[in-house]
């Protein structure tokens, strides 16, 4: 996640909460408990909802947690602006940014990035995420080719079609 | 005073904010689509994120991708121009939900007062006459029979939810209210997804008269004047001038201070526009409050010498109003025209194209705000509005052979493309407006004189408007 942003974790709740509401309420609330009680800061929102079961928590990271500055000016101040790890190659194949936002190469901190040089992708395969106001917008490959270059580092703000993953098509 | 603004706009406007906020020392940042790369604002601005497609709904309509670009930039204010999201209460909200200042009046407020006819409502408590009619929404077709009955035929059924001249039908008899009801209803429903329409009288011979005001958000509030926008053609304007001509002074003072009233009494923030009809007897009736920059603010700045966009940003900032009433003083007269890319011997069809030739006027007293130059494709996309001719004079009469004087210069060719300049030059011949006896008829009458039907090229099939673009261009009899 950016520097300041707010986090956000979803948990659905286990199928055996039940068809009753008030149990799959109860089911979500426990689920919360545990999710705060590990968070490392505080908690800004939680959403519960029992229909197809919902647990939203959205909380601050600790380190950045300032009572002076709004946290979209933080975030705002960090990280240079749409900067490529370099330029794409003009007439070269390449995934592009279909949405102005935050680019990351995994689905979440920490987890395998979605491809990386070398690897084959079929059309319709994610290789990245923009997101966008809190929105993950799941970047597909719209060919099938091997990827030759990612062009913008992990969390760096992106640009509408701005090249992100450069493929050489199979 | 902010660090950095966002522009979320485009074309003559994008270009107007960003030269305020140099002048103020503020770093500029602009949004734009990928029709607009190659734009003067793009070139000029400190920083541009390209934020979508040439479509507007998912560029300049796009909230999500705007707020994305403010954060990227670091801006700490967002000026919505006019047109797309500058009176969308929603967009103004998540601005300030993300840390943003919108720089415009409060959500809560743009809300209230984009709804017409709650908008009617406020200023009638506030003591501003209102044209006869609802004041209140008319659920039935029986219902606006009964209104228009009560205040007379011609009446004109509104939109609540409509604005910039879209979502109204003129009725004229009785036999055609029914119908005018229904449709009005179900096209505004399709264009701004709210179907409560409202019924007025309508004035024939009227001058459309409106203030513009400032209010900081400490509760002070100044007008700076009138202005005459009655040369309209289906609720666009065409030329427009200040003050509003051939009305007595003691008429034009009354109405401006009514509009401060209304103003302060909503709780507005920032600068406004307060729309008037004044009859012939010289009454006036509250028709509308705009909650943006003005296409034709221009002509305010110029008999006032007040930069409005300069004073849009210091209100935004906190600070308060940095003029007293009696410091603004009105001098001489200034009109400006609108030079859109359109044809007006085929119904102001929008004709766009690539600018091989494009010279605008110069010389004493003339302001050309325009984002074309030579060389400048003007694309199907977004709204015809290519340059504003803005001349100022000690009087009238000089202000119009000014106005003459430059439209003669501007030089404007390229292959299909057409613009308003010849009809223009039609209203500016025009022996009522030169003595500044003209209502809002003024541009029928001259589209149904002679010298028009013989100009007139076989109709074609009118082109589609591209949607929203700037001030938005069209009306409901077009978009049927």
């Amino acid at each position: 996640m950016t520097a300041g942003d707010a986090t956000v974790s979803t948990v659905e709740a286990p199928h055996d909460a039940g068809a009753d509401g008030e149990e799959a309420l109860a089911g979500l609330r426990r689920q919360a408990q545990h999710l705060i009680a590990e968070l490392a800061g505080p908690v800004r929102r939680i959403r519960l909802r029992s229909g197809p079961a919902v647990l939203e928590v959205e909380w601050h990271p600790e380190e950045l947690t300032r009572t002076d500055v709004p946290a979209g000016v933080v975030e705002a101040a960090a990280g240079p602006p749409a900067a490529p790890v370099r330029p794409a190659v003009p007439g070269r194949a390449a995934v592009r940014a279909p949405i102005v936002g935050t680019f990351y190469r995994a689905s979440e901190p920490g987890a395998k990035p979605f491809v990386a040089v070398g690897d084959l992708v079929r059309p319709g395969q994610p290789v990245a995420i923009v997101e966008a106001m809190k929105l993950m917008n799941e970047v597909t490959a719209d060919r099938a080719g091997r990827v030759v270059a990612i062009l913008v580092e992990d969390g760096h703000p992106v640009e509408y079609d701005q090249p992100l993953v450069e493929l050489d098509p199979a | 005073m902010f660090e950095t603004v966002l522009i979320a706009n485009r074309g003559e406007i994008a270009l107007r904010v960003l030269r305020a906020c140099k002048e103020l020392g503020v770093r500029t940042a602009v949004v734009y689509s990928a029709a607009d790369a190659d734009s003067a604002a793009v070139r000029l601005a400190d920083q541009a994120v390209r934020i979508g497609p040439a479509s507007s709904r998912r560029s300049y309509l796009n909230a999500a991708a705007i707020v994305e670009a403010a954060r990227q930039v670091g801006a700490q204010a967002v000026h919505p121009g006019y047109g797309f999201l500058s009176e969308d209460a929603d967009f103004a909200e998540i601005c300030v939900d993300n840390g943003l200042t919108f720089i415009g009046p409060p959500p809560s407020v743009m809300a209230a007062l984009a709804d017409k006819s709650s908008a009617r409502a406020l200023m009638s408590r506030a003591g501003l006459p209102l044209s006869p009619g609802s004041v209140a929404p008319v659920p039935t077709a029986a219902a606006a029979a009964e209104v228009a009955a009560a205040v007379g035929y011609p009446v004109i059924v509104k939109a609540a939810a409509g604005g910039g001249g879209r979502g109204m039908t003129v009725v004229r008899t009785p036999g055609e209210l029914r119908r005018a009801y229904t449709r009005t209803r179900a096209a505004a429903q399709a264009a701004f997804g709210d179907d409560r329409v409202y019924v007025e009288r309508y004035l024939t011979e009227a001058r459309h008269v409106e203030v513009q005001v400032l209010c900081d958000s400490h509760g002070n509030g100044v007008h700076l004047g009138t202005r005459d926008c009655s040369v309209q053609r289906r609720h666009q304007k065409l030329v427009e001038e200040a003050p509003a001509p051939a009305l007595s002074a003691a008429v034009l003072d009354t109405i401006a201070e009514a509009a401060l009233r209304g103003a302060l009494a909503v709780g507005f923030v920032g600068a406004g526009t307060l729309e008037f009809l004044v009859d012939a007897e010289e009454k006036f009736h509250f028709l509308e409050i705009n909650c943006r920059i003005q296409v034709e603010h221009p002509v305010t700045e110029m008999v006032t010498g007040i930069d409005l966009v300069h004073e849009q940003l210091h209100i935004a900032a906190g600070v308060p109003l940095r003029w007293r009433q009696e410091e603004i003083r009105l001098h001489g007269v200034a009109v400006e025209c609108r030079v859109n890319t359109e044809d007006p011997a085929r119904d102001f069809t929008p004709t766009p194209g690539r600018l091989e030739r494009f010279t605008p006027p110069g010389g004493p007293f003339t302001r050309v705000d325009t984002h074309a130059s030579a060389g400048y494709l003007v694309g199907p996309w977004y709204d015809s509005l290519l340059a504003k001719v803005i001349v100022w004079a000690p009087d009238r009469e000089l202000a119009l052979n000014r106005l003459e004087r430059a439209l003669d210069e501007f030089d404007i060719a390229g292959p299909g493309v057409h613009t308003t300049i010849p009809f223009v030059r039609r209203v500016l011949d025009d022996a009522a407006f030169r003595k500044g006896r003209y209502t809002t008829g003024l541009v029928d009458r001259l589209l149904a004189a002679p010298e028009a039907a013989s100009a007139q090229r076989p109709a074609a099939t009118p082109a589609p408007r591209p949607a929203s673009a700037a001030e938005p261009d069209t009306t409901l009899r077009r978009t049927r």
